[in-house]
């Protein structure tokens, strides 16, 4: 005889591939999408963490009207430093927008004064509206700005692409789930005769919704384990990719495998095996629920 | 084995002005009335279509009558919730006409089922459930299936199952449809050993009278969606059809 006994509820190969291959690509897109809601909040926070407290003046005027507005803005309040940029450094600002080739010499640049401020005094009333009204007190042309207004957009933008990631996860879960209690109610009646005759051998709704519990359990980890495999190789090829490119992509560096993206990847299994298994109970003992 | 927790006159069995319809003039039993003492063998006849395995799924809580009141062991399961009935069915033994014994199981494994139900370790039955297919003449099908049992083999499976939690009340649907006189006979001594070993009340439907004359016991015959009570069959005169 056989050592162990076969489980009540036997394999369905057919069905349960197709399933397997779903929920699996189901948790694949899932974690990716979390991966990139992850990568866009934290490169929200980089972007909007680098500019914070920076102040750039553009002054209009000679080296000396430059200096003069130096030693002003230093003595501002909230104002941690400031230093005039030399043309080397304002060109190497202009880089991205007229190539390596680099700036005419005869090309005049804007006198620039990078300043920093203490992150409290950032935004409506802070340290950028001040100075300006300091520069123009002094009767100095220049334009303050606290890169307010660009990190405000910047932020918009990666909250926007953040909460479509995570729209995008729920539907995928929601989608999930539904396709789990189709396959669940498929199995239900596919073996009807199991579910009837332990029924009529006395087992509880509990004890029958069981065996289809374990069963999706072990699917849902087992698929949602495969999707998260893939997932990560996904972000790690991109990160490759990413590295191996002489470019210098703005954006894609924030895209990194870093411990809460483990985190993510990690979890995903268990939230798909925990759904399927919750689906599968719903539909089972609704189903249930209809014999006597 | 379990202790009956059954007073000596309680019936296992009462149905009391039971009818059962699947729509308007669609009455498959009327009014029937009808009761089983402990420890008696009883069967259970009538013609074709008489709703034979109604009233039997009737008395298996697999339906729930449309009028009247089914009490089993005592209870009254009319209004019971259903997860109240559970523990009920875990009483009935039941031979199903068309065996459903499980595809993907072995004839062990099969017979084994509702200790499973009961949530019993194996190594705690498994000696038992043995002894119980060898008692059926299936020691040596153990490990098979039963796309390769005969429909007799498959009936020995189906009522070793049945008999494997000892229950209060064995219920079978037509036992002999499927199998030789020689079989049924082999099967209907099964049941009477059960009967009287055990002391376990059985209730049998069959349209076969030679058994019901061979048993000479109490037979109930259902007509017309109601049920009587009639004497043990005589057997017939040199001759007569069976």
């Amino acid at each position: 005889m056989k050592p162990s006994l076969a489980p009540l509820l036997p394999k369905e190969d057919a069905r349960e591939a197709a399933l397997f291959f779903v929920v699996c690509a189901l948790c694949f897109l899932a974690a990716l999408s979390g991966l990139v809601a992850r990568s866009a909040y934290s490169a929200a926070g980089e972007w909007t963490d680098q500019v914070t407290g920076q102040i750039t003046i553009r002054v209009r005027g000679d080296d000396a009207v430059t200096a003069r507005a130096v030693d002003l803005v230093k003595e501002a309040p909230d104002i941690i430093s400031a230093r005039a940029l030399d043309r080397a450094e304002a060109e190497e600002l202009l880089r991205p927008w007229l190539g390596p080739t680099g700036v005419p010499a005869d090309l005049p640049l804007p006198h620039l004064i990078a300043a920093e401020s203490s992150p409290a005094s950032t935004g409506a009333g802070g340290a950028g509206e001040r100075l300006s009204a300091i520069l123009k007190a002094a009767n100095i042309d220049a334009t303050v700005d606290d890169h307010i207004v660009w990190s405000e957009d910047v932020k918009r933008a990666t909250d926007s692409a953040g909460l479509i990631a995570l729209v995008a996860v729920g539907l995928l879960g929601a989608t999930g789930l539904a396709v789990i209690a189709f396959a669940t109610h498929a199995t239900l009646l596919a073996r009807r005769d199991i579910v009837e005759l332990l029924h009529l051998t006395g087992a509880k709704d509990s004890f029958i919704s069981s065996l289809f519990e374990q069963r999706f359990l072990m699917l849902g980890v087992q698929a949602g384990a495969l999707g998260a495999l893939l997932a990560f190789g996904a972000a790690a090829f991109t990160l490759f990719l990413v590295k191996q490119s002489d470019q210098q992509i703005w954006l894609l560096p924030q895209l990194s495998l870093s411990l809460a993206d483990g985190l993510i990847l990690g979890v995903s299994p268990l939230v798909a095996g925990i759904a399927s298994m919750l689906a599968a109970k719903v539909t089972v003992m609704r189903s249930l629920s209809d014999m006597v | 084995m379990r202790e009956r927790d059954l007073t000596s006159d309680e019936p296992v069995i009462r149905l009391d002005r039971v009818g059962l319809s699947y729509g308007p003039e669609n009455d498959v039993l009327a009014d029937v009335s009808l009761q089983l003492r402990p420890g008696s063998m009883t069967f259970l006849t009538g013609p074709s279509g008489a709703g034979k395995s109604t009233l039997l799924k009737l008395a298996y809580l697999a339906l729930r009558p449309t009028a009247g009141r089914v009490s089993m062991f005592g209870v009254d399961t009319t209004r019971l919730a259903r997860k109240d009935l559970a523990p009920l069915r875990r009483r009935i033994g039941v031979v199903f006409q068309e065996f459903r014994l499980l595809d993907h199981l072995t004839a062990y494994e099969n017979a084994a089922l509702p200790l499973r139900v009961l949530g019993q370790h194996e190594k705690a039955y498994r000696d038992d459930v043995i002894e119980l297919l060898k008692w059926v003449g299936l020691g040596d099908r153990l490990d098979a299936r039963p796309a390769t049992l005969s429909g007799g083999e498959k009936q020995r499976v189906a009522i070793a199952r049945a008999v494997v939690v000892k229950p209060d009340l064995i219920i079978a649907d037509e036992p002999t449809g499927n199998v030789d006189e020689e079989m049924g006979d082999r099967l209907y001594r099964l049941f009477r050993e059960l009967n009287k070993r055990l002391n376990t009340t059985v209730l049998i439907a069959t349209h076969d009278l030679a058994l019901v004359r061979k048993a000479k016991t109490d037979v109930l015959r259902l007509a017309d969606g109601m049920v009587v009570r009639v004497p043990a069959l005589a057997d017939p005169a040199p001759g007569a059809p069976a």
